[in-house]
C-alpha cells in the first residue's frame, strides 16, 4: 500500500536532511506505529505519505520514491493523495475548517465532490458515534482539545480513505479518550484501513499495531514486529527515549467543595493559606462551566489540575491568573486580589509559547521580564539551568519548541511571578524531556510559587505534580444528582 | 446505536468500488442513521436562516443604495433590518450595539449642530452623515459574516457558478479571519500577564508596543494557518474536482418573508418623510 524507498528530505532553508536513506514498506490493512525522540523524523514520515513532503514545501530537495496505493507521490495531485488517506496533524484545532462537527465531517467529501445523500448519511452517522463525548451544537473552536481530537479523526475517516495517518493523535487526549481512540482504530483496522501512527506513547497501541518502527535521525533505528515488542521491557523503550505503560499517576486529593469537584469535601474542611478562591462561579454562554464554593492552593507545591474534557480546567486557569472574570473572591497569602492585581501575580505557560515570546533575541526577552521584579535573580544562572546560555543572541522564533518553551520557563522565573500555570507542556514530548520539563516545573514551586499543572500525560503528573485537583463539568454533576433531567431526557 | 455503524463500514468495504460503496451504504444505513438523529437531536438536513446568495445579495444591495448618493434616506431602514436580523440571530449585543451607535451618530450629527451651531459641530455632522451609513453597512454585514460558515459560503457562491478562484479565496478568508482573532486574544492574554497591556506602556513606546503585539501574533497565526492549508488542500479544496453539498443551499421561507419586508421598508423609505436628511 505504501512503499517509501532510500528517501531522503531535506525541509527549504535546513542544513541537514530531516530523512535520510529511509525505507519503509506497508502492507494493505497492517498497522505501523512510528516513534521516535523528537526530531527523529517520524512526523515528516507521515508527511511523506499524504504527499504534503514535496508538494506543500517548494524548494525542498526530495530523492528517492515514494508510492502510495501505486502512485507517485512526486507526480501525484495532492487531491488524489487526500482521497486516499485521511490525515490528523498534531493540532486538530488547527486543521479544522468549518465551524460545526457537522459541517466538519462533511467537508472532505463535498470537496471530494460525494452525492449528498451519502454525505448527510455519513455525517449523521459519525455525529451519533460522537454525541456522547462531544456537545454537536458547540463550536468546534470551543470544544477542549480532547473533543476537538475526536471531531478531527471522524472527519479524516468519514470519506472512507484506504489509509489513515496520525500524528501523535493521544497528546492531549485524557485516559478514557486514548481507551476510545484506540477502539476506533481497532474497528477502522477491522474495516481494512491502513494505519501508520506517530507516537510517544506506545503501550494502548500494543494490541493493535503489527509492526513498531523507531526512528532515530531520519532513518530507521530499531524495527520490532507485534510478538518483539510485547517482550520488550519499558526499560529498554525508555533507553530509546521512548514512553511505554503509561500508569495512572497517584496523588493525593486536595480537599475542594463545590459542584465542580470530582469528590467534594463539606467548605469547612478546606484548608486555609496559599492561593484561596472562594464562591467562585463562572458562566460562559449561557453553561456554567465553573462552581467553586472553597479551594485553597498551598504554596511551594505543584498541583495537578485533571478531569475530562470540558471539566473547566481551562477556566480554572483563567479565573486564577485574572483573565476571566467570574463572582467570587481570590485571595493570595491572606489577602484579597483583583482581576488586574492577578495578572500581575501571574504566568501562564501556554501551550502554544510561540505567542508570548515578545523580543527578538532572548537576551531582550529575559531584561523585559525582569523589569518589574522588585527581588534580585541570577538572569545568568536561570538561563544556565535552563540550557539557555548559549543562545541569548538568537531570536526566540528561530528556537525549536522545546527551546522555546524554556525561555518562557525562564521568563516566569526571572519575572518572579508568585502564581505559575502549566498547560499541557509535555504535549508532543519524548521522555528524556519528559524529565526536564517536570523539573523545571518543580523548581519555580521551589521559588515559592503556587503552581497549577493542567495535564492529561500521566508520566508527566506522576513526576512533577504533588497533589491533584480533578474538576467534573458542574452541570453533569447536578443532573447525576438528580438536581436536574438527565442528558436522556433533555435529549427528549 | 455503535452495531449500526460497525454494520455500515462492513458493508462498504466488501462492496469493492469507491462509488458502488457510497451507494451501498446511503441505502443500507439510511434507516439507522435517521433513527440516530432522532434520539441525538441533530439534524444536517436542513439549515436554519437565510439561504447565503440571500445574505450576499442583502449585503451588497443595502450597502450599495446606502453609499450611493441620496444614500441618507434608506439609512434608517437598514438599520431596521440589521437589527431585526441580530434579534433573529440571538445576537443580543449587536441588536442593542447596532441602534445604540445609530442613535449616538444622529445626536452628534444631526441634534447637536441645531443646538449648538459651530465650525467642530458642522464638521462632526459630516463625518456623521458618511459613518452612520457604514454603521448601517456594517451591521448587515456582520450579520452575513456571524451566520455564514465557509462551507456554506463556498457553496453558496457555487450554486451561482462564481469562479474557483474566487470562492475558495473568499471561504478561505471568512476561515482565517476568526484564526487571526483568536491568536490576537491569546497573545493580548501573554501580554497581559507580562503586563505589556496598559495606555502608559502605549504611549511612552508606542512602535515598541505594536510590535510586541503584532511579531507573535503574526508568527503564532502563521504557524495555524500553515495545518490549516495542508489539512484543507488534503481534502481536495480547490481542487480540479466537482464539489457537492451536503446540503445544497435552497431559497425558503425565510428568503421570502425577508425579501417582502426588504419591499416594504424599500417602499417606505421612498414615501415616507426622510428621517435624516
Amino acid at each position: 500500500m505504501i512503499g517509501i524507498a532510500d528517501v531522503s528530505w531535506t525541509y527549504p532553508h535546513a542544513d541537514v536532511p530531516s530523512l535520510q536513506g529511509f525505507d519503509l514498506h506497508v502492507k494493505t490493512g497492517e498497522c505501523v506505529v512510528v516513534c521516535g525522540a523528537s526530531g527523529s523524523g517520524k512526523s515528516t514520515a507521515l508527511r511523506l505519505m499524504n504527499g504534503l513532503v514535496p508538494h506543500f514545501h517548494d524548494e525542498g530537495v526530495l530523492t528517492g520514491t515514494v508510492t502510495v496505493d501505486g502512485i507517485d507521490t512526486a507526480t501525484a495531485q495532492l487531491d488524489d493523495l487526500g482521497a486516499l488517506s485521511g490525515t490528523v496533524l498534531q493540532h486538530p484545532r488547527r486543521q479544522f475548517f468549518a465551524d460545526t462537527a457537522a459541517e466538519e465531517i462533511a467537508f472532505a467529501m463535498e470537496n471530494l465532490g460525494f452525492p449528498p445523500e451519502t454525505i448527510r448519511t455519513r455525517v449523521a452517522a459519525a455525529l451519533a458515534g460522537l454525541a456522547e463525548v462531544v456537545p454537536l451544537d458547540q463550536s468546534l473552536q470551543r470544544l477542549s482539545g480532547g473533543q476537538q481530537q475526536q471531531v478531527a479523526i471522524a472527519a479524516a475517516t468519514a470519506h472512507r480513505p484506504r489509509i489513515l495517518l496520525l500524528d501523535e493523535p493521544s497528546a492531549n487526549l485524557s485516559a478514557d479518550a486514548v481507551d476510545r481512540l484506540a477502539a476506533t482504530l481497532a474497528r477502522l483496522k477491522e474495516d481494512g484501513v491502513t494505519i501508520v501512527v506517530a507516537e510517544h506513547r506506545l503501550r494502548y497501541l500494543e494490541d493493535l499495531a503489527d509492526r513498531i518502527v523507531v526512528m532515530a535521525e531520519g532513518t530507521i533505528d530499531t524495527e520490532w514486529s507485534a510478538a518483539d515488542f510485547r517482550a520488550v521491557t519499558d526499560a529498554d523503550l525508555s533507553r530509546e527515549g521512548l514512553r511505554g505503560h503509561v500508569s495512572a499517576a497517584v496523588l493525593p486529593p486536595l480537599p475542594v467543595a463545590g459542584a465542580s469537584a470530582a469528590a467534594p469535601v463539606p467548605a469547612g474542611r478546606v484548608r486555609s493559606g496559599g492561593l484561596e478562591l472562594e464562591g467562585i462561579l463562572c458562566r460562559l454562554g449561557g453553561r456554567t462551566v465553573l462552581d467553586l464554593d472553597r479551594v485553597a492552593f498551598p504554596a511551594s507545591t505543584v498541583t495537578a489540575v485533571r478531569g475530562v474534557n470540558g471539566a473547566g480546567k481551562t477556566t480554572l486557569a483563567r479565573i486564577v491568573t485574572g483573565l476571566q472574570r467570574s463572582t467570587g473572591t481570590v485571595r493570595l497569602d491572606g489577602k484579597q486580589l483583583s482581576r488586574r492585581a492577578r495578572q500581575r501575580a501571574s504566568a501562564i505557560v501556554m501551550q502554544d509559547v510561540q505567542r508570548q515570546l515578545f523580543t527578538d533575541t532572548i537576551a531582550s526577552e529575559i531584561d523585559l521580564a525582569g523589569t518589574d521584579t522588585t527581588e534580585a535573580i541570577d538572569t545568568a544562572a536561570v538561563l544556565d539551568a535552563l540550557d539557555l546560555a548559549h543562545l541569548t543572541e538568537r531570536h526566540p522564533l528561530s528556537l525549536s519548541g522545546g527551546q522555546q518553551q524554556r525561555l518562557v520557563i525562564a521568563a516566569v522565573r526571572v519575572a518572579g511571578r508568585r502564581i505559575v500555570v502549566f498547560d499541557e507542556p509535555s504535549s508532543g514530548v519524548d521522555r528524556r524531556h519528559l524529565q526536564s520539563i517536570s523539573d523545571q516545573i518543580r523548581q519555580v514551586a521551589a521559588t515559592g510559587a503556587v503552581v497549577l499543572l493542567i495535564s492529561h500525560d500521566e508520566d508527566l503528573l506522576s513526576l512533577a505534580a504533588d497533589q491533584q485537583l480533578t474538576l467534573t463539568p458542574p452541570e453533569a454533576r447536578k443532573n447525576a444528582a438528580g438536581l436536574g433531567p438527565t442528558r436522556q431526557e433533555a435529549a427528549r | 446505536m455503535r452495531p449500526d455503524n460497525v454494520e455500515v463500514r462492513t458493508a462498504e468495504h466488501t462492496s469493492g468500488g469507491h462509488g458502488d460503496a457510497a451507494l451501498a451504504v446511503s441505502t443500507g444505513a439510511r434507516k439507522p442513521a435517521r433513527g440516530n438523529l432522532e434520539e441525538g437531536g441533530v439534524a444536517p438536513t436542513r439549515r436554519p436562516g437565510l439561504d447565503p446568495r440571500t445574505k450576499i445579495v442583502l449585503v451588497v444591495l443595502c450597502s450599495a443604495v446606502v453609499m450611493g448618493s441620496g444614500g441618507l434616506r434608506f439609512v434608517p431602514a437598514v438599520l431596521v433590518l440589521g437589527t431585526t436580523l441580530a434579534v433573529w440571530e440571538r445576537s443580543w449585543v449587536r441588536a442593542v450595539g447596532l441602534p445604540a451607535v445609530a442613535v449616538a451618530l444622529w445626536v452628534l450629527g444631526w441634534v447637536l449642530p441645531l443646538w449648538w451651531p459651530n465650525l467642530l459641530t458642522a464638521t462632526t455632522a459630516i463625518a456623521c452623515a458618511y459613518l452612520i451609513r457604514f454603521a448601517a453597512a456594517i451591521g448587515l454585514g456582520m450579520h452575513l459574516i456571524a451566520t455564514t460558515s465557509p462551507t456554506l459560503l463556498a457553496a453558496g457562491l457555487r450554486a451561482w457558478r462564481v469562479p474557483r478562484a474566487v470562492s475558495v479565496t473568499l471561504a478561505v478568508m471568512l476561515r482565517v479571519f476568526p484564526v487571526v482573532a483568536s491568536e490576537s486574544a491569546a497573545v493580548l492574554d501573554a501580554m497581559r500577564l507580562r503586563g505589556l497591556v496598559g495606555a502608559r506602556g502605549l504611549a511612552r513606546h508606542p512602535v515598541l508596543g505594536i510590535e510586541r503585539f503584532t511579531v507573535p501574533m503574526i508568527a503564532a497565526s502563521l504557524r495555524a494557518t500553515e495545518d490549516l492549508s495542508a489539512a484543507t488542500i488534503l481534502r481536495g479544496l480547490g481542487s480540479h474536482r466537482r464539489p457537492t453539498a451536503m446540503v445544497p443551499p435552497r431559497f425558503g421561507v425565510p428568503d421570502l418573508i425577508l425579501a417582502v419586508a426588504v419591499a416594504i421598508l424599500a417602499a417606505a423609505a421612498v414615501w415616507m418623510p426622510q428621517v435624516l436628511a
